[in-house]
């Protein structure tokens, strides 16, 4: 029996989700004040959505549907707008990046709505622990098997996403090492990792009524995988992004997301290979250990090569089919940052070491994010 | 007999020093036994402990002992005011004025609730006006400490600081300019007339301008290092409350001017967030004994009428003030409210401007003790508890 309907979408079409940081302008520790703040937000009119997430220091904004980087930008840099005018009347910062620096996470609160009630019920202190910030692009997929394609073929290049968005070097007050120390986060949860290697809509519709039937699952809602299909949305939604440190760069991401689907598809999704599935949790955690500067296995080549070589090749592919002009100035600024090696976590850690304090570094992250400095 | 001259003789000669350890140490149970058992704010146990044992009832604690130590209370009050001006955010005024005029509203309302109201009771206006200028302000002190027991993170603890920066500073101000006023009913010279409040006011202004030009100076070449920062802190602390009683300016507006100026002049943010921790947990016991130790259990029956009308008033003003305003400023209606339970506390600065007003005109100073402390003491009894509520009805008290 069919339950889960591939809602089908204009193919290539481009939508955000960013979760936020809310912090106070004190000390900059993070601030449960999402309440406070979405009360004001209902009252002004924006585009897109506006929403609360599992602790009471998140907020997710989130676009409608875009052809192009152009109006995507616009829709971004529109919310954002809207969302630092309230938080500067209640004296909060809104900040990117992928982790709060030095927040202790049993401080957090959970936001009170029945499903994070639940979700913290059944995960205990995980939920707390959640309060990490992600980036989610959305790419619009014409059917569901075309979907399941487009996630096997684009679960190669997560690393790649990864390393690109990587702005969470610092947890609990230290350095941790990593470059996207948010992912670690999100591995304690045991419906985290990838789709299974399904190979059509039909069959994946198989699984996931399977695993309802088990009681593990009640809705796709609760796979939290780096990569998978959304069937109400009609698209493939990649999750493995930080939240950047600014909305350019969250949208120079969606751009390149879009460009390289397009490219996939375009070139025929290669068949899928069950090997690659094997090395993905390895590449994953290289990327999020090493960042732009990590090895990366290549299954196809069944050899260790550079991922800065690999993405600066991905870049080189993904511009020939970028749907406009501002979305290929955007891969361009993407591609001299992976030359220069440079990518959120660095600027963090630079930051770190001009100020020596880490309630310094997410002051100048409020900065940047507001628009108010640049990166 | 003379082998055992080692002894001690009988009766022990006490010194002040054990009196003031076996003090604290009542303070704290007290303090703690209000939290286990009935759940309120320790600072209220503090407070009862130092007017049980007072010389309004026991009298462990003498008159005599209680002014030698003020230098006790000046620190702690001094840790208090500074760390009250340094989260005084003058760039939030900038960007959200409403907030400003909330301020403007809750403290000239208070004023004026408590003067009208006094004055119908017939109270001499020079008596009701300075009643109603301490009556602006919030205790930062009781403020403070309910938020760090609470751990109180929010909007509304937000506003409450800011606010209770502003209006400490609004009241401090205004008693010194009525000092003015005494000195004309008392017939001292045009000349003292004008300028002591003139000097009491500028001089406070310009040592915390000085004392925060220098901190700054002090925490660039330090570094970013809590523990050097804090020390730095504590003894500006000392040499501020040290120069103002010494050059007979306010010590009370010299620290205010001290956090605010040190807090919103360093943009390139060499000085790191105050977090007093423990030390400062301790002058609070000391702090709150002390003040407790000052209100007299008697005042309560003794003042009535205008004592309870002064607090009526002065919450009617401050609720309408923040009613009006708040909203505007981003607070919704309910959280107004619970913003004037949060501004209702009077405490150790109530205290402090009676008695200084006191030292000058003995006379004028017992008409005001009457009316202003027999308040002090009943906020001091509900005054914790009710911000207490407020931040939990509020939903901003993180206490697990």
């Amino acid at each position: 029996m069919s339950t889960l309907e591939f809602k089908r979408s204009e193919p290539f079409t481009l939508g955000v989700e960013l979760e936020l940081q809310i912090v106070n302008r004190r000390d900059f520790d993070l601030s449960g004040s999402a309440p406070d703040l979405l009360r004001l937000l209902e009252k002004q009119a924006h585009g897109g959505e506006i929403k609360p997430e599992i602790t009471r220091s998140m907020l997710e904004i989130s676009t409608g549907v875009h052809a192009t980087h152009g109006t995507l930008i616009v829709e971004l840099r529109g919310l954002r707008d809207t969302v630092v005018r309230q938080a500067d009347r209640l004296n909060l910062g809104i900040a990117g990046g992928g982790a709060h620096p030095f927040q202790h996470w049993s401080d957090r609160r959970i936001y009170d709505t029945p499903r994070f009630r639940h979700l913290s019920e059944l995960y205990g202190y995980l939920a707390k622990q959640f309060t990490v910030f992600g980036q989610h692009i959305h790419v619009g997929c014409e059917s569901g098997d075309k979907a399941v394609a487009l996630v096997h073929a684009m679960a190669r290049y997560m690393p790649h996403f990864i390393v690109l968005s990587a702005a969470s070097p610092f947890l609990q007050g230290v350095d941790t090492g990593f470059d996207s120390a948010r992912l670690n986060s999100v591995n304690a949860f045991p419906l985290s990792g990838c789709m299974p290697p399904v190979r059509s809509w039909a069959e994946f519709d198989t699984y996931f009524d399977d695993m309802r039937a088990l009681k593990v699952v009640e809705s796709m809602k609760d796979f939290y995988w780096d990569i998978r299909p959304k069937p109400e949305f009609g698209t493939i939604e990649i999750r493995v992004c930080d939240t950047p440190l600014s909305v350019e760069r969250a949208a120079a991401l969606a751009a390149f997301a879009q460009a390289l689907a397009t490219a996939l598809v375009e070139n025929g999704p290669p068949p899928l290979d069950p090997d690659q599935y094997r090395v993905y949790g390895y590449n994953r955690f290289l990327a999020c250990r090493f960042g732009i500067d990590a090895e990366f296995i290549d299954v196809k080549l069944r050899e260790k090569t550079s991922l800065r070589e690999d993405l600066l090749r991905t870049l080189d592919l993904a511009l020939r089919y970028a749907s406009d002009l501002s979305g290929a100035d955007a891969m361009r600024m993407l591609q001299q940052d992976v030359e220069a090696l440079r990518n959120g976590s660095l600027w963090l850690r630079e930051e770190y070491k001009r100020t020596n304090s880490l309630g310094d570094v997410v002051r100048a992250q409020s900065e940047v994010w507001s628009g108010r400095r640049e990166a | 007999m003379q082998a055992l001259d080692f002894l001690p003789t009988f009766p022990l000669a006490l010194g002040d020093l054990t009196w003031a350890g076996a003090i604290l140490l009542v303070g704290l149970a007290c303090g703690e036994l209000f939290r286990r058992v009935l759940a309120l704010p320790r600072i209220t146990g503090y407070l009862l402990a130092g007017t049980l044992l007072g010389p309004g009832a026991l009298g462990v604690l003498d008159a005599g002992m209680r002014d030698s130590a003020r230098v006790i209370l000046d620190i702690a009050l001094g840790l208090v005011l500074f760390e009250l001006g340094s989260r005084l955010d003058i760039g939030w005024l900038r960007r959200n004025p409403w907030l400003l005029v909330t301020s403007v509203a809750e403290s000239a309302l208070a004023f004026l609730a408590i003067f009208f109201t006094l004055r119908a009771l017939d109270v001499a206006p020079l008596l009701a006006s300075m009643a109603a200028a301490i009556g602006i302000g919030t205790a930062p002190s009781v403020l403070l400490s309910v938020l760090h027991e609470q751990r109180a993170d929010g909007p509304l603890s937000e506003h409450a600081v800011n606010l209770t920066a502003l209006n400490s500073v609004f009241s401090v101000v205004l008693v010194t300019m009525l000092l003015a006023n005494l000195h004309m009913e008392y017939a001292a010279g045009l000349y003292v007339l004008l300028l002591h409040p003139a000097y009491l006011t500028a001089g406070a202004l310009a040592l915390g301008v000085v004392a925060s030009a220098t901190t700054l100076v002090l925490a660039r070449w330090l570094g970013k290092r809590e523990v050097l920062q804090f020390i730095l802190l504590v003894s500006m602390i000392f040499l501020v409350v040290g120069a103002a009683t010494a050059l007979r300016v306010s010590v009370l507006l010299s620290l205010l001017a001290f956090g605010i100026v040190a807090r919103n002049r360093d943009t390139a943010r060499h000085l790191m967030p105050v977090e007093f921790g423990s030390i400062a947990q301790f002058f609070q016991v000391g702090l709150f004994v002390l003040t407790g130790a000052y209100l007299e259990l008697s005042d309560l029956a003794l003042a009535g009428l205008p004592a309870l009308a002064f607090i009526a008033a002065r919450v009617g003003g401050k609720l309408l003030g923040v009613i009006m305003f708040a909203p505007l400023s981003g607070l919704p209606v309910k959280k107004a409210g619970l913003l004037a339970l949060l501004l209702s506390p009077m405490a150790a600065v109530a205290v402090v401007l009676v008695h200084s007003t006191s030292q000058h005109y003995p006379a004028f100073g017992v008409e005001l003790a009457g009316i202003v402390l027999s308040g002090v003491l009943v906020m001091t009894l509900v005054g914790p508890a009710l911000a207490q509520l407020a931040l939990a009805l509020g939903g901003e008290a993180r206490t697990a």
